[in-house]
């Protein structure tokens, strides 16, 4: 893919290209999480088809920066495929749904190996995400257990409700902090951004028009 | 014994004679300062440390007599010795022979260095005398006198007023009496020192006695070896010698690529016996036939190569070598835009330059055979923390042996591996044609996405032959089966894996079978890359971005409804997707029939994607779906990349390849237990991992070679460590303390070389650390020194005794020496030296030899 024949000579519209993915099992939420973080918007979405892929422009910490959000599906026959976007991401967010408690236990049992096994970023930053807070009432797995894992396995945690909108802006915002103060990981960023097809790449109408196959 | 006492008495006719009075003065002068500064201030002053001595220290100045420029150097110790500690290495020769501490050394800069007429150098001590007793201090000086090669010197010290110690040394260089090679003729020439007349020996005279022996590991000739052994077995064979010869590391990981020079020369075991009394001459027979079993302490001192602190280029030849080369390859790859330029490009440049040769045909030949020989390697891949970040391929899998392969071809110029990479993928190119499985690949049904895309693409090349020779057989024996499967009733079942367990289908109440499904499709980096770059440019279009993932979807439903004919849009949702039905049965789970459920919310919304899809999907086995791997495009794809490589890609791959397939390959060496090993090697992953990050996608090559360049200098250190090492190992297998403490001995004396920069740094210190050997450890020692052949042993003259397994020492030292009491009345004066317990050291004699070179240096005390 050598799109370098359309880049213009100007100036990159941000100063980091962040990949990050969203992992967990089936229907904790990951979809909406990003629809509520992309769009601030919320309905009930068909499980995703193996992997999904939202892009968002924001401000952090005085930078420009682009995330690159992968949300891959939860059902055990997408992991072979899902594996593949490990990859290169710098932060990876572990959602599991605090209403159902398997989705919570998997996350040690399943989802934590997936990262050990195929994340080629040693310094790559985890964050774990219990999501449908506003079911109170339902509620299966405490604040307290989840901080424990995150203790446990060295990653960041917050409780959210993709429904209610609470925490949403803030998991994505603390990821995006953490990621900016690990030095490897910028380094990643920045660099990689030169042969980048998202640093060649122009504005959406023109990069539509030159994309091949 | 030279004349000492006439020489002082004509002093004091010389008062006048300004020269040497001038001269004594300066003398003196000279001493009283460095005696006021005392060994602390000295040292602040500038003396300097005596190379190779950790405890010794040296100053100088020079002095004039008339048209005689003299030197005078003062050693001294930083801390003060303690008593029998003359063995240790930390002792300078004058301190060993003489038994001295500190010592003042007198002698004229010429250069021979040496006083060659005896009057003079008598005059030169006695002036020294002089002056030492003037200021009062008790050191001994010395003065060198006849050829240097006899290393003979003269000495004398001041102990306090009544006595005066005189030192004297002589070498015979030849034709040693035999009387003087066994310790009985020894022993008697030190009591001649003492005892008037040989006749009236006095019966019994307590002999202070201590030796040190060395020995030296007979060179290790394994060509010899092959050759005596074989040589018993058949006489007859006369090819014996044209085997090739047997080296040290045949059987070590780094051999099959090429023959390291064995760092460890040999060794060299000192035995000591400690202070021990005898009285008769008779006695010291019985030493001298004393096994080297009995010394009282064994050091070992390996004698490594010159070759491990030679930086010079060339030197060395192993990874590091060949990996500099395939740097300065990496560095030209920029100039052309294709492999076949460089290739073509031969008129222009002549032959005779070395950096364009390339190797003759039959050795490309030979490369290739063994590229493409058949036959799996058993090569286990070392999972290693950092093997991820380094992107290459495993050191056996069929890039990785190209890189390695391409190391040892030639010089490893740009044009060498050129021609091989071209021949290489012409190679690829026939097995493809060909349906020949590719040699060397796992075959897997994933793609190692951290390894470099080279081989990535050829995993990929590798799944796709053997999908089109699956296709093809299919081709040939699939098409009576299909007739007669279109005739069968649709609702056969087809393609079922299985019986899912417990799970029975909801409108029928028969079991559901778990259908066979199609492997996801493959993607190597490049693709998913394509994949992110398409997504991007869809923006967030649903549907677009995700056709591959509904084509896997949709191809699984097929799939599951040819296993269950009967199967609704909900069974399949409970097998695939099982959080997205929602259960209402109680909760022992078999409770009546049909289970009560429903779809999760999301599923069953109206214009849910997942129902659209499975009300498209046709009932079909994966035998009669459409591959979702085009096997014969994306192989053809993968070819294309090959033949249409960049050369800077290709150098890229390469340079990250061959470092971590060298690393990998080296890290398999057994060293035992060496902890100080293990890190470095672990240091050298870390730093190559981050090395070699760098080089994935930046285009500058001049900053980056520069890096590579440092990496490969860290590289050889390593590389040399580690076969020194091996080397170690597995000469004191069975004494795994001892090998490991003298290998860190010489990882201590390394270390400072590396981190240093591409300058290669002159390395003056030697190695000279000896370890204690443990009791328990002296039989693998001695396993050191095998019995020599009848034919080495008739080769040479046995004369010296205390043979350890046949070996007579390379050289031998003893200290003789005797005391007398002293008696109160006579020697009242308190004597600062060699007088605790009242007795006073009167006779020692140091000998120090060969059977055919002697050294003997002696020192008598006497009052005057």
């Amino acid at each position: 893919m050598d799109s370098s024949s359309s880049s213009l000579s100007q100036q990159p519209e941000f100063d980091y290209l962040f990949k990050l993915l969203l992992i967990g099992d089936s229907g904790v939420g990951k979809s909406s999480l990003l629809l509520r973080f992309t769009a601030d918007s919320f309905e009930d979405l068909s499980p995703t088809i193996g992997v999904d892929f939202k892009v968002k422009m924001v401000n952090i910490g005085g930078k420009k920066l682009k995330l690159a959000i992968w949300d891959t599906a939860g059902q055990e026959r997408f992991r072979t495929l899902t594996s593949s976007y490990y990859r290169g991401a710098q932060g990876i967010v572990m959602v599991y749904d605090v209403t159902r408690r398997e989705t919570f236990t998997n996350l040690s049992d399943i989802w934590a190996k997936e990262i050990d096994l195929y994340s080629t970023n040693q310094d790559c930053i985890k964050m774990l995400v219990g999501n449908k807070v506003d079911k109170e009432s339902e509620r299966a797995v405490t604040k307290k257990e989840g901080i424990e894992f995150a203790r446990e396995y060295g990653c960041l945690f917050l409780e959210c409700s993709a429904k209610t909108k609470v925490n949403v802006e803030q998991c994505f915002e603390e990821l995006v902090l953490k990621i900016l103060d690990t030095p490897s990981l910028l380094a990643d960023a920045s660099s990689g951004t030169k042969k980048n097809i998202f640093k060649q790449k122009q504005p959406e109408a023109d990069g539509a028009a030159s994309s091949c196959c | 014994m030279f004349d000492f006492c006439p020489q002082l008495e004509r002093f004091d006719d010389f008062t006048i004679a300004s020269s040497w009075e001038r001269f004594i003065s300066e003398i003196e002068a000279i001493c009283r300062q460095w005696l006021a500064d005392g060994p602390k201030i000295l040292m602040q002053k500038g003396a300097e440390s005596v190379p190779s001595f950790e405890n010794l220290y040296m100053i100088k100045r020079e002095l004039k007599r008339g048209k005689r420029v003299y030197s005078m150097e003062y050693h001294f110790m930083k801390s003060a010795k303690g008593k029998n500690t003359y063995w240790e290495d930390d002792t300078h020769t004058m301190q060993l022979s003489f038994g001295v501490d500190e010592f003042l050394m007198i002698a004229p800069l010429s250069a021979s260095g040496v006083v060659l007429d005896d009057p003079e150098s008598t005059k030169l001590l006695s002036s020294v005398a002089i002056a030492l007793s003037n200021c009062g201090s008790n050191w001994p000086a010395f003065v060198p006198v006849h050829d240097p090669s006899r290393k003979a010197y003269i000495g004398i010290q001041n102990l306090g007023t009544v006595f005066t110690r005189r030192f004297e040394a002589d070498r015979i260089g030849s034709q040693v009496p035999i009387r003087l090679m066994h310790l009985e003729g020894l022993h008697e020439l030190f009591l001649s020192k003492f005892v008037l007349s040989s006749t009236d020996f006095p019966a019994r005279v307590k002999v202070h006695f201590s030796m040190k022996l060395t020995y030296r590991t007979p060179e290790y000739d394994y060509d010899n070896e092959t050759l005596d052994s074989e040589a018993t077995e058949s006489l007859v064979e006369n090819e014996v010698v044209n085997h090739p010869k047997k080296q040290w590391d045949d059987d070590c990981p780094w051999a099959e690529w090429y023959s390291a020079e064995d760092p460890v020369k040999g060794f060299e075991l000192t035995a000591i016996w400690g202070e021990k009394t005898f009285e008769e001459t008779l006695e010291m027979a019985e030493v001298e036939n004393a096994s080297s079993f009995d010394a009282d302490s064994w050091f070992l001192y390996p004698v490594v190569s010159q070759y491990m602190v030679d930086d010079s280029i060339g030197k060395f030849v192993g990874f590091a070598s060949q990996l500099h080369l395939l740097v300065n390859a990496y560095e030209s790859s920029a100039e052309a835009q294709f492999l076949e330029d460089f290739v073509a490009d031969t008129s222009g440049q002549d032959n005779s330059k070395s950096t364009t040769t390339v190797p003759p045909p039959s050795v490309i030949d030979r490369v290739m055979k063994d590229l493409f020989k058949a036959g799996n390697s058993n090569f286990m891949e070392s999972e290693n923390k950092y093997s991820r970040a380094m992107r290459g391929a495993p050191a056996d899998s069929l890039f990785g042996q190209f890189c390695l392969h391409a190391l040892w071809f030639g010089n490893c110029n740009i044009r060498a591996i050129a021609v091989l990479w071209i021949d290489f993928v012409r190679e690829i190119r026939w097995c493809w044609e060909e349906s020949e499985r590719l040699p060397r690949m796992r075959i897997s049904s994933s793609i190692d996405l951290s390894s470099c895309l080279i081989h990535q693409k050829l995993q990929m090349l590798a799944i796709c032959i053997e999908r089109k020779k699956s296709l093809n057989r299919e081709k040939s024996v699939g098409h009576k089966d299909e007739t007669s499967n279109a005739a069968a009733a649709n609702k056969t079942r087809k393609g079922s894996a299985g019986v899912v367990p417990k799970m029975m289908l909801l409108n029928t109440f028969q079991e559901m079978h778990a259908p066979y499904t199609q492997d996801a499709p493959l993607m190597t980096e490049d693709m998913h890359e394509e994949r992110l770059h398409a997504a991007e440019a869809f923006g967030n279009a649903i549907g677009l971005s995700g056709q591959l993932e509904r084509d896997i979807l949709s191809s699984d439903m097929s799939a599951f409804k040819a296993a269950n004919p009967d199967a609704v849009f909900e069974d399949f949702i409970r097998w695939h997707s099982p959080g997205d039905w929602v259960s209402e049965d109680n909760a022992d789970g078999n409770s009546g029939w049909p289970p009560k459920g429903k779809l999760s919310q999301r599923m069953s919304e109206h214009g849910n994607v997942w129902r659209k899809i499975w009300n498209d999907a046709p009932p079909l086995p994966v035998s009669e779906q459409k591959s979702l791997l085009d096997p014969v495009r994306e192989g053809e794809k993968v070819l294309h990349y090959l033949e249409t490589l960049r050369p800077q890609q290709l150098l890229e791959q390469m340079v990250c390849t061959a470092f971590k397939s060298s690393a990998d390959i080296l890290n398999k060496t057994t060293y035992g237990a060496f902890k100080l090993m293990k890190t470095k090697m672990d240091q050298l992953y870390a730093t190559m991992a981050s090395t070699l990050k760098s080089l994935q996608g930046k285009s500058d090559i001049s900053d980056l070679a520069g890096d590579l360049k440092r990496l490969c200098q860290v590289f050889e250190h390593i590389e040399k460590l580690l076969i020194l090492a091996a080397s170690i190992h597995r000469k004191l297998i069975d004494a795994p303390r001892l090998a490991q403490a003298i290998f860190a001995d010489y990882f201590n004396y390394y270390l400072p070389k590396m981190g240093t920069t591409l300058e290669s740094i002159c390395y003056e210190k030697e190695f000279t650390t000896k370890q204690k050997v443990g009791m328990h450890e002296r039989d693998a020692v001695s396993n050191l020194f095998p019995p020599p052949t009848a034919n080495q042993s008739w080769r040479k003259v046995l004369s010296m005794g205390n043979l350890l397994n046949g070996h007579e020492p390379t050289q031998r030292e003893i200290i003789f020496s005797v005391q007398e009491r002293v008696s109160n009345g006579h020697y009242s004066s308190p004597t600062p030296l060699y007088a605790d317990n009242e007795q006073i050291q009167t006779h020692r004699m140091y000998i120090c030899g060969t059977s055919n070179d002697l050294w003997v240096a002696l020192s008598v005390t006497s009052w005057d």
